[in-house]
C-alpha cells in the first residue's frame, strides 16, 4: 500500500535538493501547494528535469519499480501534474497505486 | 600508467574483446570498474563488479542502474563500448539484425549515458566516451545499419555535451579503426585488408591506441574537451 506522506516526503527532498543549488532569495517553500511549473512557478525547465530526475530514482530505489513521470499520460492530462506539489503527489501516489 | 585510483568507471561490453581490455586498463589505473555485459564476468578483480545485463532491453538498462546504485556511491566516467556487427547487403539484411544494432549500438548508449549523468550532475564532475568506428567516415557496403548507428553515437554525444555540461560533463567519441577482436572475425580479411590498405597510417589499431585517447578525454585535464570526434588512424 502506497502512503500518500511517504510520496509527499520523496518530492519534498527532491525540492529541498534543488534549494541547496538556488540563491537564499530564491528558496522554494516545502509544502504541498508549492507551485513548480507554469503560470505563478519559479522553476525552469532545467530545474524541473532536475526535481523530476531526483523523483524518479527515489521512488525506483524506495520501492523497486522504475517509473516515468514524463509519458504520454502525463502530457495529456487535463491538469499538468507538475503545476505544483500535491497535484505532483497525487500522479506518483496513482502511478505506483497502479502498479502494487 | 594513468592514476585513476579515485575514479569509478562503468564500461559496456567489459567481457571480451575491446571492452575487457579497457576495464582491465581502468582496473590496473586503480579504478573501481563496474561492467556491464549480457554473459558472465569476465574478469576476477578485487575492484571489478560484474553486471549482468542483455543491453538490447532499455527496461533491463533502467533495471541495472538501480543495482548500479546500491554498490557505488556515483559514476565518474562512462565507456559506450558494447557493440553488434552485422554486415549484410542492406536489401537482404534481416530486420531483427538491423533492430539489434539499433538497440545496442545505440540505445543502449543513450540509455547508459542518461542513467549515469543523473549521478553525475550530483557529483557535478563526469566523463562519458562513446567508442565509436572509422566505418562512420568509409561507409563500407554492407555496413548501412552500423554506420549510421555509430554516426548517430557521435550526433548523441554532441547533443549531451550540450545539455550536461552546466555540470561539468564532457561528451566524446573516440571512432577506432580495426582491431583484432571477436567482432572483426566475422567479416571477411580480405575486406578488412584492403580498407586497412588505404588508410594513412595502414596497419590495424593497436589496444594502446585506443586507451591513449580514452585518457586524454577521462583526463581532469579535458574538462574543455567536448562534443569531439577522433578518429584513429588518420581517418576523417
Amino acid at each position: 500500500m502506497v502512503e500518500r506522506p511517504q510520496i509527499l516526503a520523496l518530492v519534498l527532498t527532491a525540492v529541498q535538493a534543488l534549494n541547496e543549488e538556488r540563491p537564499a532569495d530564491e528558496q522554494l517553500a516545502l509544502s504541498d501547494d508549492t507551485f513548480l511549473f507554469g503560470e505563478g512557478a519559479e522553476l525552469d525547465s532545467l530545474s524541473l528535469v532536475s526535481v523530476i530526475v531526483d523523483i524518479e530514482t527515489a521512488v525506483t530505489d524506495q520501492f523497486g519499480e522504475p517509473i516515468s513521470l514524463t509519458d504520454d499520460r502525463a502530457m495529456n492530462r487535463a491538469v499538468s501534474p507538475f503545476t505544483h506539489v500535491a497535484a505532483l503527489v497525487d500522479y506518483i501516489t496513482e502511478l505506483l497505486s497502479e502498479k502494487a | 600508467m594513468t592514476n585513476y585510483a579515485s575514479k569509478i568507471v562503468l564500461v559496456t561490453g567489459s567481457r571480451r574483446g575491446v571492452g575487457r581490455q579497457i576495464a582491465e586498463h581502468f582496473l590496473a589505473g586503480g579504478a573501481t570498474v563496474l561492467g556491464m555485459a549480457r554473459g558472465e564476468a569476465g574478469i576476477t578483480h578485487g575492484q571489478y563488479h560484474h553486471i549482468q545485463v542483455d543491453l538490447a532491453d532499455a527496461q533491463a538498462i533502467i533495471t541495472a542502474f538501480m543495482t548500479v546504485r546500491k554498490l557505488v556511491p556515483r559514476v565518474d566516467i562512462v565507456i559506450n563500448n558494447a557493440a553488434v556487427l552485422t554486415s549484410q547487403y542492406a536489401m537482404i539484411m534481416p530486420p531483427a539484425a538491423a533492430q539489434a544494432m539499433v538497440n545496442i549500438n545505440l540505445l543502449a548508449p543513450f540509455l547508459v549515458s542518461r542513467e549515469a549523468a543523473k549521478l553525475m550532475r550530483k557529483t557535478k564532475w563526469g566523463r562519458l566516451i562513446n567508442i565509436g568506428s572509422m566505418a562512420v567516415s568509409l561507409e563500407p557496403v554492407g555496413d548501412s545499419v552500423y554506420a549510421a548507428c555509430k554516426a548517430g553515437l557521435s550526433t548523441l554525444a554532441n547533443v549531451m555535451a550540450k545539455e550536461f555540461g552546466s555540470f561539468n560533463v564532457t561528451c566524446n567519441t573516440l571512432a577506432i579503426t580495426a582491431i583484432d577482436s571477436d567482432m572483426l572475425s566475422q567479416l571477411p580479411r580480405d575486406k578488412i585488408e584492403t580498407i586497412i590498405a588505404a588508410l594513412p597510417i595502414p596497419r590495424f589499431a593497436l589496444v594502446d591506441d585506443i586507451l591513449n585517447v580514452i585518457d586524454f578525454f577521462a583526463s581532469e585535464r579535458s574538462g574543455y574537451i567536448t562534443a569531439q570526434t577522433v578518429f584513429l588512424g588518420g581517418v576523417n
